[in-house]
C-alpha cells in the first residue's frame, strides 16, 4: 500500500507542468539524437549532463530529462533500423530482420507505430516490477555491507563477460581497462597521486563525460569517415500510420512474454537489451514455427524484439536504482549523472530522496505515453531528418561533443585528453573489443576499489570477510557459475562440430 | 591476428609500466590494511594476464558484411580528422569557439565528402547558431577567443 502512495506522490512531481515540459524535450531531443548516425543513447544522455547541470535543473528534473532522452533515442534507434535498414546499435539488429520487409511491403507507418506501441507495452510491464520489486530488493540490499557490495560489483563484471557470448576473453580486459581508469587521481583514503604524471588536470582523475564522449562520439566519428556510402535512400513512410486493433491483438501475447522476459534480462547485470531482444527473437520464431514468416516481414517478429528492449531498458534501471550498481551502459552514465548532483544511488535512495526515485519511475510511464502520440504527427519530420548528409552532420557532432567536455570544467586538457581517448576507443573498436564494458568497470571501479578496503578495514586485513557470509557465498557461487558459462557454450560447440564431423 | 597481437603487447607492456608506477605508491601513514596500491596493483596484474592468453591464442575478428577493408587512403582520412580535432583542442581557447569551429568545420566537412559552398556556409551557420545556443540560452561559458571585441 505504501508503494501505491509513493507511486502517487511520484506522478505528481512527474506531471507538474515544469517537469512534463522537461520531459517533452527530452524525448524530443532523445529521438533526434537516436535517429542520428554516430549518436546512441550513451552519447546522447552523457552530453545531455553538463548541460542540465548548467542550465540548473533540480535533481528530479534533470534524471526525468536524461530518462527521457534515454528512452528516445531507443525510439530513434527505431526509426533508422526500420526505414534504412541500418540498425542505430546492437539492440536494435533484430529490428531491422522484420521491420525493413514490413517497410518494404507499404507498412512503414504500421511498422513504427507498432513498434512503439510494442516498446510501451513492455517499458510498462517493467515499470509495473519495478514498482512491485525495487523497494522490496531496496529494503534487502540494506543489509548490504562492503563486503557484499564487493561481491556483488565482481559478480556484474563476471556476467558482462559471460554474458556477452561470443567474446569473453575482449569484454573482460575491457572492463579492466575501465576499472583501472578509475584508478587515476588523487587516492580518496590516503592523498596518494595515482597514475597523474604530475598533471595538475589529472589531479581529480578522469571526468567521466571526457571518458563517454572520448569512447563513443569520437570513435564514432573516426569509424564513420570509413562509410562513405552516403545517402541509402530511406522508404518512404506513406499510407496508414497507425496500427490498427487486429494487428495489435494478433501481437498482444508476444507482447506479454517477450515484456516479461525483457524486464528479467534488464534485472541481470550484463545482459542487457542487446541480449534480451536476440533471445526474445529467437524464442518468438520457434514458438511460431513454420507458420510464421519471420525474416519477411512477421509483425510478431518485429513485436518481439522491440517488446523486450522496452522492457530491458527499464529493468536495467532496478539494480541502478536500489543496489546502486549499474546494469548497462547507459545507466552507468546515469549514475555518473547522479553524482554530479551528489546523489548516490543505493537502498537509502528510496528512503532519503523519494521524489528523485518515484518521479523517475513515474516519468518513465509519462515518457513511454508521449513517445506514442509523438510518432503519428511527427515521423514525417523524423525520416526528414534521416536524409541529412555525413558531411552536414559530423563536424556538428564533433563540435557539440567539444562542447559537452569544456563545459564540465572549462580546460582545454580535458579536450585533448577525450581526442586521445578516442583514439584508443576506434583502435579497441577496430580490434573487436566492446565498448560499454570500459564504461560499467569505470564506473565501478571507485565504488568496488572503496568497498573493499573497507571490508577489510572492518576485518582487520584478514580476507574470509569477503566470502564468509551467506550472501557473499551465494553471490561467489553464481559467480562461478557465470566464468564456466562460455567455457560451457565452447565446449559443447566444439563436440557439436566433432559430432557433426562423426556424421559425415 | 597480427594486428591483435601487437595490440596485446604493446597494452601489456603499457601494464608493466603502469604496474612499475604503482609499486611506490605508499600512504605516508595508514590506519587502513589495504594501501592505496593494492586495487591498481591487481586490476593490472588480471588485464596483464588476459592479455598474455590474447597474445598466443588471439580470437579471429569479425567483420561486418558492409566494412570496407582498412586501404591507405581511409587512414590518411583518419590522420587528417585527428590532426582537425587536435587543432580544434588547441584552437579553442585562444582563437575562441566560433572561430576554431568554423577552421576545423570547413576541412571536416569537405573530409566527409561535402561541397565547398554549402560546407561553408551551414558551417559557419552551425557555428554562431550554437555559440548563441550554449553560451545566451543554456548559460554553458564558451570562450570568444579573439572575437572578444564584438562583445563590447
Amino acid at each position: 500500500m505504501d508503494t501505491l502512495g509513493y507511486l502517487g506522490q511520484g506522478f505528481g512531481v512527474a506531471l507538474s507542468p515544469y517537469n512534463l515540459v522537461t520531459a517533452l524535450c527530452g524525448t524530443l531531443i532523445g529521438t533526434v539524437v537516436g535517429l542520428l548516425p554516430g549518436l546512441g543513447p550513451i552519447n546522447g544522455v552523457a552530453l545531455l549532463i553538463p548541460i542540465a547541470f548548467a542550465l540548473g535543473l533540480p535533481p528530479e528534473s534533470a534524471l526525468i530529462l536524461l530518462a527521457a532522452v534515454y528512452l528516445g533515442c531507443e525510439y530513434g534507434g527505431r526509426i533508422s533500423s526500420i526505414l534504412l535498414n541500418i540498425p542505430g546499435e546492437a539492440s536494435t539488429v533484430m529490428t531491422t530482420l522484420d521491420g525493413y520487409p514490413m517497410a518494404r511491403k507499404g507498412l512503414a507507418g504500421v511498422a513504427l507505430s507498432l513498434s512503439a506501441w510494442s516498446s510501451f507495452i513492455g517499458a510498462f510491464i517493467a515499470t509495473c516490477g519495478m514498482v512491485l520489486f525495487a523497494p522490496l530488493l531496496a529494503k534487502w540490499a540494506i543489509a548490504f555491507g562492503p563486503a557484499e557490495y564487493f561481491v556483488l560489483m565482481v559478480f556484474a563484471i563476471v556476467c558482462l563477460g559471460g554474458m556477452a557470448g561470443d567474446r569473453p576473453l575482449k569484454t573482460f580486459i575491457a572492463a579492466l581497462i575501465g576499472l583501472f581508469l578509475s584508478t587515476v587521481g588523487i587516492d580518496a583514503n590516503s592523498g596518494v597521486y595515482r597514475f597523474t604524471g604530475d598533471n595538475i588536470h589529472l589531479t581529480d582523475g578522469i571526468q567521466f563525460v571526457v571518458l563517454v564522449l572520448g569512447l563513443f562520439s569520437i570513435s564514432e566519428i573516426l569509424l564513420l569517415l570509413e562509410k562513405t556510402h552516403h545517402g541509402q535512400e530511406a522508404v518512404k513512410a506513406t499510407g496508414r500510420m497507425m496500427f490498427n486493433f487486429k494487428e495489435a491483438s494478433a501481437v498482444f501475447v508476444v507482447n506479454i512474454r517477450c515484456g516479461v522476459l525483457g524486464f528479467i534480462m534488464g534485472v541481470l547485470p550484463g545482459a542487457g537489451a542487446t541480449l534480451a531482444s536476440a533471445v526474445a527473437y529467437m524464442t518468438e520464431k520457434r514458438i511460431a514455427g513454420a507458420k510464421g514468416t519471420f525474416g519477411q516481414g512477421d509483425m510478431r517478429g518485429l513485436a518481439a524484439p522491440e517488446t523486450a528492449i522496452g522492457g530491458a531498458a527499464c529493468g536495467a534501471l532496478v539494480p541502478m536504482l536500489t543496489l546502486g550498481v549499474p546494469g548497462s551502459g547507459t545507466t552507468a552514465v546515469m549514475i555518473g549523472a547522479l553524482s554530479l548532483y551528489n546523489i548516490t544511488p543505493g537502498p537509502l535512495l528510496f528512503q532519503q530522496q523519494p521524489d528523485i526515485v518515484w518521479g523517475l519511475i513515474a516519468s518513465l510511464f509519462v515518457a513511454n505515453i508521449m513517445l506514442v502520440i509523438l510518432n503519428i504527427p511527427m515521423i514525417r519530420i523524423f525520416t526528414r531528418i534521416l536524409a541529412v548528409p555525413n558531411w552536414a552532420l559530423v563536424p556538428v557532432i564533433a563540435i557539440i561533443t567539444g562542447i559537452g567536455v569544456y563545459a564540465v570544467h572549462a580546460t582545454t586538457f580535458d579536450l585533448f585528453l577525450m581526442i586521445g581517448i578516442g583514439i584508443f576507443g576506434y583502435i579497441l573498436r577496430k580490434l573487436d573489443f566492446p565498448l560499454s564494458p570500459v564504461l560499467l568497470g569505470f564506473i565501478l571501479g571507485g565504488l568496488m576499489e572503496q568497498n573493499l578496503r573497507r571490508a577489510l578495514s572492518i576485518s582487520n586485513g584478514a580476507l574470509e570477510i569477503l566470502w564468509s557470509s551467506p550472501i557473499t557465498f551465494g553471490v561467489w557461487v553464481l559467480t562461478a557459475i557465470m566464468l564456466l558459462m562460455p567455457i560451457i557454450r565452447i565446449w559443447r560447440k566444439r563436440s557439436a562440430a566433432q559430432r557433426a564431423i562423426a556424421d559425415v | 591476428m597480427l594486428l591483435q597481437r601487437i595490440f596485446a603487447s604493446v597494452l601489456l607492456l603499457a601494464c608493466v609500466g603502469l604496474a612499475l608506477m604503482a609499486w611506490p605508491y605508499q600512504a605516508a601513514f595508514s590506519y587502513e590494511p589495504v594501501g592505496p596500491r593494492a586495487f591498481p596493483l591487481l586490476m593490472l596484474g588480471l588485464m596483464g594476464l588476459a592479455l598474455m592468453y590474447m597474445v598466443f591464442r588471439p580470437a579471429p575478428i569479425k567483420h561486418d558484411a558492409d566494412e570496407p577493408p582498412m586501404d591507405r587512403e581511409t587512414l590518411t582520412k583518419i590522420g587528417i580528422c585527428v590532426v582537425l580535432l587536435l587543432v580544434f583542442a588547441g584552437t579553442f581557447e585562444p582563437l575562441g569557439f566560433i572561430v576554431a569551429s568554423i577552421l576545423i568545420g570547413i576541412p571536416m566537412a569537405r573530409l566527409y565528402g561535402g561541397r565547398w559552398v554549402p560546407s561553408i556556409v551551414i558551417i559557419t551557420l552551425m557555428a554562431v547558431g550554437l555559440y548563441l545556443l550554449f553560451d545566451k540560452v543554456m548559460d554553458v561559458p564558451l570562450p570568444l577567443g579573439v572575437l572578444d571585441v564584438l562583445e563590447n
